[in-house]
């Protein structure tokens, strides 16, 4: 039952993604792109993985299709002028940000106070802890090495994205 | 399996049939209010006290004319509204309305589904519903359609993320992401005391996501005459009217149940105090619309990036800090 609903998203997402790069119109390619997102989405909620689903949803499906649109409905406007207005105090709320953060990573190194579950992700461990609460424990644990490399690539990705930007101005 | 499937469907129907009366009511409590707020009477003529008022304005709405201008997008001016209502009527599913309780000798809960992502969920089908918006106004191939759809994205992108913060520092308190675990984590204190940041943060940019007054970019009728919506007659139009309001009820449901308790309160727990406090939030929504004047659309944009951003970033930061040393 469930793979007949497997392959029958997994079959919508795929012709979606076909019709991204068949539609003539720029957005409508672009809606397609969000069907599909959407359909994988499904295929998270029907292999158990609602967590994954959702974060799908909200950051693919959501936020950066959100982002192609707009940027797509901007081009066929005139760009707007927009004005600089400077950060005040932005230095100083950036250092106390900066202290407060480091307090804490000192203060979560000292403690050890994370009991993280190891072993495989089976149906007992979910059952007893929700599926979130695994996940998040093998992210925090095991896995915080490439976790917070990750996150720095990340940072690191918008900061380069900030420089590139402010040079062409 | 038989009696299980008969109850949820029962449930299903019940809380949906709840769910759309309260939406076509808070019209009327919008209508009446502002009357009030203006010293006028608002609706009186259909039923006592205009209270027949939303039945009547269904009715008008089926038998208008329906208008396609010709030089829309058709499936999309078409598939626009049914977004917007479906992703709307779709976020009822986890509104806790009470806790369970005893019904014909059986356990009963006051909700449809418990997810352990339920505040995930919200976030992510709130998003989805702008599409309906941000394509009704691209769709009607009209320029005021078209600003008011680019403003609606640019709102929804910007306050999303603040309106997550908040909520960020409601998990980190009650430790869940399911809406039910929030409130019965709530039952000695309220959010609101331990979050009274993150209560105010989750405010501002709820009433910015749901489109309302001070932040009603995306229509505002005195620059862009209705803008997203401007082109749309008779029931696609009603569509539209009834997502915002659905979204209202569900921005009231959530701020009740992340803050402010859910269904416990004094004397006896239950869904009466679930609807009071979504009733005094829906009011709050309306009260606030007849009080503030309409931003300028810069004004919002800096407002959301430099002032509610920063500040909710602080709060998850303070909010780690005390659960760290207490």
């Amino acid at each position: 039952m469930e793979l007949v609903f497997i392959l029958i998203c997994g079959g919508l997402a795929a012709i979606a993604s076909l019709l991204v790069i068949f539609a003539r119109s720029t957005l409508h390619s672009a809606l397609w792109m969000v069907v599909s997102f959407f359909m994988v989405a499904v295929i998270y909620v029907l292999l158990h993985a609602q967590f994954l689903a959702m974060l799908q949803i909200i950051v693919y499906a959501g936020a950066i299709m959100m982002f192609i649109l707009y940027a797509i409905m901007m081009l066929n406007l005139r760009r707007e002028q927009d004005e600089k207005v400077p950060v005040r105090n932005s230095k100083i709320f950036g250092l106390v940000a900066l202290v407060v953060l480091f307090m804490e990573l000192v203060m979560v190194a000292l403690q050890h106070g994370v009991e993280a579950i190891h072993g495989p992700i089976t149906d007992q461990l979910v059952q007893a802890h929700g599926r979130v609460a695994v996940l998040s424990n093998f992210l925090f644990s095991d896995y915080l090495l490439p976790f917070e490399v990750a996150s720095i690539l990340l940072t690191a990705g918008v900061v380069g994205a900030v420089v590139l930007a402010k040079r062409t101005k | 399996m038989l009696e299980y499937m008969t109850i949820l469907i029962i449930k299903t129907l019940v809380a949906f049939a709840v769910s759309l009366l309260i939406v076509a009511y808070s019209t009327w409590i919008e209508r009446k209010v502002l009357g009030h707020v203006q010293l006028r009477h608002g609706p009186r003529r259909v039923g006592f006290h205009g209270l027949l008022q939303p039945i009547a304005d269904g009715v008008k709405g089926f038998f208008k004319e329906e208008l396609i201008p010709d030089n829309a997008d058709k499936p999309l001016f078409l598939l626009a509204p049914i977004i917007s209502i479906a992703a709307a009527v779709t976020l009822i599913v986890v509104v806790p309305f009470g806790g369970k309780v005893h019904l014909f000798g059986r356990e009963i809960s006051l909700y449809l589904t418990d997810l352990d992502v339920s505040v995930l969920l919200v976030l992510g089908i709130s998003t989805l519903g702008a599409y309906g918006g941000i394509l009704g106004g691209w769709s009607s191939g009209n320029k005021y359609g078209v600003i008011g759809g680019l403003r609606g994205t640019a709102m929804m992108i910007s306050y999303e993320l603040s309106m997550a913060l908040a909520v960020i520092a409601v998990i980190m308190v009650s430790g869940s992401m399911s809406l039910v675990d929030i409130v019965n984590s709530q039952a000695g204190m309220w959010n609101i005391v331990k979050q009274p940041f993150a209560f105010i943060l989750f405010l501002i940019c709820g009433l910015a996501e749901i489109n309302r007054t001070p932040f009603d970019m995306p229509e505002a009728e005195a620059e862009l005459a209705c803008g997203f919506n401007v082109e749309y007659s008779a029931m696609k139009f009603a569509l539209f009217f009834m997502a915002e309001y659905c979204h209202m009820f569900v921005f009231a449901a959530l701020v009740t149940t992340l803050f402010l308790g859910g269904w416990h309160g004094p004397i006896v727990d239950g869904p009466h105090w679930f609807f009071l406090k979504s009733f005094l939030i829906i009011f709050f929504c309306v009260w606030e619309r007849s009080t503030f004047p309409r931003l300028r659309y810069d004004q919002i944009m800096a407002f959301g990036w430099k002032i509610m951003l920063p500040f909710g970033l602080l709060n998850i930061l303070l909010t780690g800090l005390w659960l760290l040393v207490f």
